[in-house]
């Protein structure tokens, strides 16, 4: 069988569509769903550009078939804006100058919501270890480490008991 | 796009083990073979074994210690109280397996079975002397892992059979373990070299001590003739330096592009002390 039907649900839509076994779900992304925040890299599960958030946990589309994330919950940059309300980390990130050439910020974002949603209010060594995954060959990091640290500052203030 | 391929989806492990004598290669989270077919690797057939519910589960209790499912992540390792209680060695060596999102979805199993030496879950379940459970059309086999590898790539599981599950006993009450890799970056790179150990103490002497070697040899192996050095032995710096010195003449590291012969075999005399002195720091609770 070298195409089959999956059941997927990206950034809250639901969808059915007929994939070749040997696409990768980056490729589905991209050129199915036409959704281009998500980046190639290295296509070879190295550098974090094609981070996605798969069922609650980040992981490199690139490294996932399409065809088996059947049932699957996908989160992608696109997903993050609450309409023409940025996200706080995407926010932040501006605000911070986190984002020079920006090809590697979408798969950063995602790293850094996963980050957020098991420690709310991170050390500046956790953003390192939970974010080692996400090369950015622009910006040193440490401005990244200063956006999420700005995001969970500002998240904590609108959700306090959270 | 990968090159063109069957994919199937056993629901059974008899399947699955039937599929894989076929030729079928056997994926779980992919970390590896889809990076080797991005790289060119051509397989004609793939079968997904992540639908089979007697490979997924984890457990622990405090008689019969863990069992694991192959389909366990890196991950689970990594975020489970319970391994950095009793399993730190476990800890050490999957936190640091690629990165996040390798880690969550790398599983046990496809380490193990991978079986490559530079894996870094291997060494930390070798001294705690985990167990594979395998099945096949024979049915079920219990193969403790240390006798698992045959070489580079390859184990002793037959062209039918499957890794199922890995139990890995409870450590004696005053007992720790550690794990120490040796990279050239922080995150997403292999081992140069690796040292795990296991360390039972009866007050300062050494009563059980396990230490295996990763990227050492041609398969990640146990330094049987530095642990019967140290068995018996008062647990000191001195001690501990003079089982680095036989750790060394056990493995047989080789000159790759990463590192020469000669800078692992130092890298050995050294992490076996740092990795033992770290293991009977967490007995007493000092690590620093």
């Amino acid at each position: 069988m070298k195409n089959r039907e999956i059941h997927i649900t990206v950034n809250g839509r639901q969808y059915i569509k007929t994939v070749p076994v040997n696409m990768t779900l980056l490729t589905f992304l991209r050129d199915v769903l036409y959704l281009k925040g998500v980046k190639e890299g290295c296509n070879e599960g190295e550098c974090g550009a094609c981070t996605v958030i798969y069922d609650g946990h980040p992981m490199n589309s690139c490294l996932i078939l399409a065809a088996e994330s059947d049932g699957k919950e996908v989160l992608t940059v696109e997903g993050l804006a609450d309409g023409d309300q940025l996200h706080p980390l995407q926010q932040a990130f501006l605000d911070a100058g986190a984002v020079q050439c920006g090809y590697c910020t979408p798969g950063m974002l995602l790293s850094a919501k996963a980050l957020l949603d098991l420690y709310p209010h991170p050390t500046r060594e956790q953003i390192k270890k939970e974010m080692e995954g996400n090369i950015c060959r622009c910006t040193g990091y440490e401005r990244i480490a200063d956006a999420v640290l700005l995001a969970a500052e500002r998240m904590t203030e609108q959700h306090p008991h959270q | 796009m990968l090159c063109e391929f069957e994919l199937y989806t056993p629901a059974t492990i008899q399947e699955a083990c039937q599929l894989k004598k076929q030729g079928a290669k056997i994926v779980a989270g992919g970390t590896d073979v889809y990076v080797s077919m991005h790289g060119g690797t051509k397989y004609d057939a793939l079968a997904d074994i992540k639908n089979i519910p007697e490979l997924s589960g984890e457990s622990f209790d405090e008689k019969d210690g863990l069992d694991l499912g192959c389909l366990t992540t890196h991950r689970k390792i990594e975020t489970w109280d319970v391994i950095r209680k009793y399993y730190p060695a476990m800890f050490d060596g999957c936190s640091h397996v690629g990165a996040v999102q390798t880690r969550c979805r790398g599983t046990l199993g496809g380490n193990i079975c991978n079986a490559v030496p530079s894996a870094d879950s291997i060494g930390p379940m070798l001294v705690h002397d985990a167990v594979c459970v395998t099945e096949g059309p024979e049915g079920e086999k219990r193969i403790p892992l240390c006798y698992f590898f045959t070489g580079p790539k390859h184990t002793v599981l037959a062209d039918d059979e499957i890794l199922k599950r890995i139990l890995v006993p409870v450590p004696a009450p005053n007992a720790s373990s550690a794990y120490i890799k040796y990279t050239r970056r922080n995150a997403m790179d292999l081992a140069l070299l690796g040292v795990s150990a296991y360390l039972e103490l009866d007050g300062c002497t050494i009563k059980t001590v396990r230490i295996a070697l990763t990227t050492s040899a041609p398969t990640p192996i146990r330094a049987r003739k530095a642990e019967e050095y140290l068995t018996g032995k008062e647990a000191c710096t001195e001690v501990f330096t003079e089982a680095g010195d036989i750790t060394a003449s056990e493995g047989s590291p080789r000159t790759s592009w990463r590192a020469s012969k000669e800078f692992r075999l130092a890298l050995l005399k050294e992490l076996t002390l740092r990795v033992l002195e770290q293991a009977a720091a967490r007995i007493g609770g000092n690590e620093q």
